[in-house]
């Protein structure tokens, strides 16, 4: 009897191991031991992990429930996350972009709101920058805790290039149409843009709607108010940007160009080219690739404010930062707590900032001069903290569904084949969380 | 049942034999292909289960501008494949079938590129025309500012030029193997008769290649029907939506709006499509019944 007890433990232990390892390795993640005890966290592949690898070990030095770390691929991860995370291999906390990105599990009743474990123990919400945390709170409840960097998108210059054009990094639109024209007459593209990735199309629309209408306009757009994207400030804010792409403010090229293969980067770095506007990441990558112009000549600035508009000038808009979300599924809520109460611990905090992300806590502040390029933590960090509103992205903010008719008609106004009108019948006909 | 005095020959083969590929194509094309039907008349986002929409998916899709356009374009992308490859290769595979000087080394060189991954090839483009570091940079007669990516007419120029460039040693080495197989009693015959190069090819070498035409062209009609990694990696399906052919949109349906209801539409409407296409180009060229071209030798 007792013989028998005991084969049959073994096979099912077995077929639980296997069970678990099979889809682990299917993901191409490094982890060994995997039974009940244990919470999978679950992030987005990239140089980052090295943090991410760091905080779980320190949790599991402590915790009776061990924390293992899987890794997808950059480009896949959404993807991925989304056929996973209503099966058995789903993880228990996972990385995302909060807003619109975890608005569709909201909906299907995957997510663990987190409000019970900020009452426990308030530092969960109150050590984090509010602007940065509320972009995860999703009808009310909050559902996501910061875990890297935030990444506000600036207006980069090679110094070079406009002191030789005697140009001035702009402070207001007027400034920046100046500019233009001095650079244009000075033989250099005056703005590099990678219009092929299309994001970076979308932050010119992101800071003129913010500049011209305020955060109000997309905050009410999104909530599915559709008329606003008619409204006298929205096309304001498209005749902006028709007047600066007709100045030739971008060359002409620019939807052949891209920056995730440096295209527009390296526009920026040998001067053919003076402004990128880009998200922080733009320093990181110039130290990659050209650490000799990151170190002399890389200026940043934030973006121009623009006369008469409603939007405050010191709004950001931009990646708020990614959040850890937790499933409703998962059989160690408390133990989820406690991971994520690391986020905002030192250790996590200089550990970001030693690979060049600017955590959004409250005490990141003192360390700071620990940072990277300490300069320019400073600077992002004093930006985000002085925002009024910091705009989450519109492709995160929206739901999914409507990323590639967004991105479409965005590239389509931009580069002219798309009118005002077909460009604002557009936007109101993309699906609202 | 009159017709049943079939001439003697070899025994036909018994229902048997089809049995693996029947069982093969009925799991992994018969029920898919019944899944996604099922799924086109659903709303399914992947995280709860699908829910039955009627005909919702199709009404939209029909009305749907983008997706007349993505049908369009494919087989403007597959009329275009096939017009520009064939006379290349037929071309290049009856020169690989004599006997010149440098022929082999040659052959062998035209052949590399269909060694390396569609994918490969296609990253590899997009970085020699680049228009501000790859080549346009420094041939602006030719290429003007560069933006290839940035228009309809030239970002459909790119896709063709890059599967010419991949697919041709292919279609190449077809006509090689049919051009090697016309017996040079024909040539000599034609010699002796007066006819010049030219005209033995198209009179000897042309006719004799039927065959390897239609196979050719039918392979390039499915190829181009169904291609997707080059748009995914040069275009993107842009400048906005200009190069967004059907199984891109598919694609762009299912992973990045996770509307996998709408994708079945799409993909079920692709299936129907191409094989009207398919029926019409067997029908047209003969390709089920066809002939010999020995006869008479």
């Amino acid at each position: 009897m007792r013989q028998r007890a005991r084969f049959s433990r073994t096979v099912v232990v077995g077929a639980a191991a296997l069970a678990l390892v099979l889809p682990l390795s299917g993901c191409g993640a490094d982890s060994g031991a995997a039974a009940d005890d244990t919470i999978r966290v679950l992030v987005y592949g990239d140089a980052a992990n090295k943090v991410e690898k760091e905080i779980v070990a320190t949790f599991n030095k402590t915790s009776k429930v061990k924390a293992v770390l899987d890794t997808i691929p950059g480009a896949d991860y959404q993807a991925k996350l989304q056929t996973i995370i209503n099966s058995k291999q789903a993880p228990d906390v996972f990385f995302n972009w909060g807003g619109g990105s975890i608005k569709p599990f909201v909906d299907a009743d995957l997510l663990l709101p987190l409000d019970p474990f900020i009452e426990e123990d308030p530092a969960l919400k109150e050590k984090f920058l509010p602007s940065v945390f509320n972009s995860a709170v999703v009808d009310g409840a909050s559902y996501g805790v910061p875990m890297r960097g935030t990444q506000p998108v600036l207006l980069f210059h090679n110094g070079k290039v406009l002191k030789k054009a005697g140009v001035e990094p702009p402070e207001t639109w007027d400034d920046l149409l100046a500019a233009v024209m001095a650079l244009k007459s000075d033989g250099v593209t005056p703005i590099a843009l990678g219009g092929g990735d299309r994001w970076p199309t979308l932050m010119w629309f992101e800071y003129l709607y913010d500049r011209i209408a305020g955060p109000e306009l997309f905050e009410k757009a999104l909530a599915g108010d559709r008329e606003v994207w008619a409204s006298p400030d929205s096309r304001e804010a498209l005749g902006k940007i028709r007047e600066l792409v007709d100045a030739g403010a971008f060359g002409t090229n620019y939807d052949s160009v891209k920056f995730t293969d440096q295209g527009s980067a390296t526009l920026l770095a040998t001067g053919k080219a003076a402004f990128e506007l880009m998200g922080s990441w733009e320093y990181s990558t110039q130290q990659d690739a050209h650490p000799e112009f990151a170190e002399n000549d890389l200026g940043y600035s934030a973006f121009p404010s623009v006369e008469g508009g409603k939007g405050d000038q010191a709004n950001i808009v931009g990646n708020t930062n990614n959040f850890y979300s937790v499933l409703k599924r998962t059989k160690h809520p408390e133990a989820a707590a406690e991971f994520l109460k690391l986020m905002y611990s030192d250790q996590f905090v200089k550990a970001q900032l030693g690979i060049g992300n600017l955590p959004t806590t409250t005490n990141t502040e003192e360390f700071l001069d620990t940072a990277a390029s300490p300069e320019f933590a400073t600077f992002q960090y004093d930006l985000v903290k002085e925002a009024p509103a910091f705009q989450l992205s519109w492709d995160q903010a929206y739901p999914q569904s409507a990323a590639t008719s967004m991105y479409q008609a965005l590239q389509q106004f931009f580069n002219g084949s798309l009118d005002e009108d077909a460009f604002i019948a557009a936007m109101q006909a993309l699906p609202t969380p | 049942m009159t017709r049943t005095a079939t001439p003697a020959g070899p025994a036909r083969p018994g229902f048997l034999w089809a049995v693996p590929a029947a069982v093969f194509f009925g799991l992994f094309a018969v029920v898919p292909l019944v899944m996604v039907a099922v799924l086109s008349f659903a709303h399914w986002d992947g995280l709860s289960g699908p829910e039955f929409a009627g005909l919702d998916n199709w009404r939209t899709l029909l009305d749907d501008p983008v997706m007349l356009k993505s049908l369009w374009l494919s087989v403007l992308l597959t009329a275009l494949g096939v017009l520009v490859q064939t006379p290349l290769s037929i071309l290049l595979g009856v020169w690989a079938a004599g006997h010149q000087r440098n022929r082999a080394v040659l052959s062998a060189v035209y052949f590399v590129p269909m060694l390396l991954s569609i994918a490969a090839v296609s990253v590899l483009w997009r970085a020699v025309l680049d228009p501000n570091l790859g080549v346009p940079a420094h041939a602006a007669w030719l290429f003007g500012d560069g933006n290839l990516f940035g228009s309809q007419a030239t970002a459909i120029g790119v896709l063709v030029f890059v599967s010419t460039w991949q697919f041709t040693p292919l279609h190449t080495l077809i006509y090689q193997g049919a051009a090697r197989a016309i017996p040079q009693v024909l040539y000599q015959a034609a010699q002796i008769d007066g006819a010049g190069t030219v005209r033995q090819f198209f009179h000897i070498t042309l006719p004799q290649l039927r065959n390897a035409l239609i196979t050719s062209v039918i392979l390039m009609v499915v190829g181009g029907l169904t291609t997707f990694d080059t748009v995914l990696i040069l275009t993107q399906g842009g400048p906005g939506s200009d190069t967004t052919i059907s199984a891109f949109y598919m694609y762009q349906k299912a992973f990045k709006s996770f509307d996998y209801g709408a994708a079945s539409a799409v993909a079920l409407l692709l299936v129907l499509v191409s094989t009207v296409i398919s029926l019409v180009v067997v029908r047209l060229s003969g390709y089920d019944k066809m002939r010999s071209t020995m006869e008479g030798l």
